[in-house]
C-alpha cells in the first residue's frame, strides 16, 4: 500500500465513492458518546462523521506511517449529509514539508453528495521522518 | 446589538474501549490510538484519542446548540495541543467572541479535568438564526 509521506504534494487522490447507512451513523454516535436526537429525527449523518469516514476510505488506499498525529484541522460544513446519500471523496495532498524529523502533511477533501460540496477538511498530520 | 446565544458545553470520559470502537467506526485503526504496546514505544508513552474523536464533542456541542444552522454552515478551525489519553475527562466549551460579516465566532476548546488545554481554535456559524 502506499504510504503518505512516499507522494509529493500536488497529488492527487482517486475519487472514492462512498455512503453513510444508518448504522454506520448509529456506531460512530455510540463510539463518541452523542445522544442528540436531531440525526435520527431528520434522517441525517453527523458531519464530522462525513468527514472521519471519508478519511477512513481515503486510508483503505494509503496508509500512514505508525506514530503519525494529527496537529489540526479545518471543517466546513455546508449542507446537511441524509442517511444513505452517495457521496464523493476528492482528496488532494496539499502540502508536504519536513521539518525536525517530522513529515508534515497537510490534505485537503471536498466530499461531494450531488455533485456539490457538502462537507470540505483540510488536516494536517506529522509522521516520524524515516531516517536517512 | 447582536446577541449569541449561550452553548452548553459537552463532557465525556476517554477510555480504551471508546478508542476502540472509533478506530472500528471510522476506519482509522492506527495503532497509536489502539496497540497500547506499539504505544508503549512512541514518544506518547501510550495510547491516545483519535484527533476527530475528541473533536467531535465540540461537533455535538455546537450541534446542540445551533441544530441545523451548525449543520449547514459551521466552520470549525482547531489545532490538537496536547495528547488526549483513556482515563482522561474532557469537557467542550465555547465562549462568544463576535459577530463579523453575518457570523457568529466562538472560541472553543477541549480540556481535560486539570484544565490541561487538548484542543483550542474557533468555531462559527451563520448568525440568521
Amino acid at each position: 500500500m502506499t504510504v503518505l509521506t512516499d507522494l509529493p504534494a500536488g497529488h492527487d487522490f482517486p475519487p472514492i465513492a462512498f455512503s453513510v447507512n444508518a448504522a454506520q451513523s448509529r456506531a460512530y454516535r455510540a463510539a463518541t458518546g452523542d445522544t442528540l436526537p436531531l440525526y435520527d429525527e431528520a434522517g441525517l449523518v453527523p458531519p464530522l462523521a462525513v468527514a472521519a469516514l471519508a478519511l477512513g476510505a481515503l486510508l483503505e488506499s494509503v496508509s500512514l506511517p505508525p506514530g503519525t498525529l494529527h496537529a489540526s484541522e479545518s471543517v466546513t460544513y455546508v449542507s446537511p449529509v441524509p442517511v444513505d446519500a452517495t457521496l464523493e471523496c476528492r482528496a488532494r495532498l496539499a502540502q508536504r514539508s519536513v521539518r525536525g524529523g517530522w513529515v508534515v502533511s497537510v490534505l485537503d477533501s471536498d466530499i461531494l453528495l450531488d455533485g456539490t460540496t457538502a462537507v470540505s477538511t483540510r488536516a494536517t498530520v506529522m509522521s516520524p521522518a524515516a531516517p536517512s | 446589538m447582536t446577541t449569541a446565544p449561550e452553548v452548553a458545553p459537552v463532557t465525556r470520559q476517554l477510555t480504551q474501549p471508546m478508542l476502540n470502537a472509533y478506530a472500528d467506526a471510522s476506519g482509522d485503526h492506527n495503532p497509536i490510538h489502539i496497540d497500547e504496546a506499539f504505544a508503549k514505544t512512541t514518544a506518547m508513552g501510550g495510547t491516545i484519542a483519535h484527533g476527530m474523536l475528541v473533536l467531535s464533542f465540540i461537533s455535538e456541542m455546537m450541534t446542540g446548540a445551533f441544530g441545523r444552522a451548525w449543520l449547514a454552515g459551521g466552520r470549525l478551525d482547531v489545532r490538537f495541543r496536547a495528547p488526549s489519553r483513556p482515563g482522561v475527562t474532557v469537557t467542550a466549551r465555547a465562549r462568544y467572541t463576535e459577530t463579523k460579516d453575518g457570523r457568529h465566532r466562538y472560541a472553543v476548546e477541549c480540556v481535560s479535568q486539570t484544565d490541561e488545554v487538548l484542543i483550542a481554535g474557533t468555531a462559527e456559524l451563520p448568525g440568521v438564526m
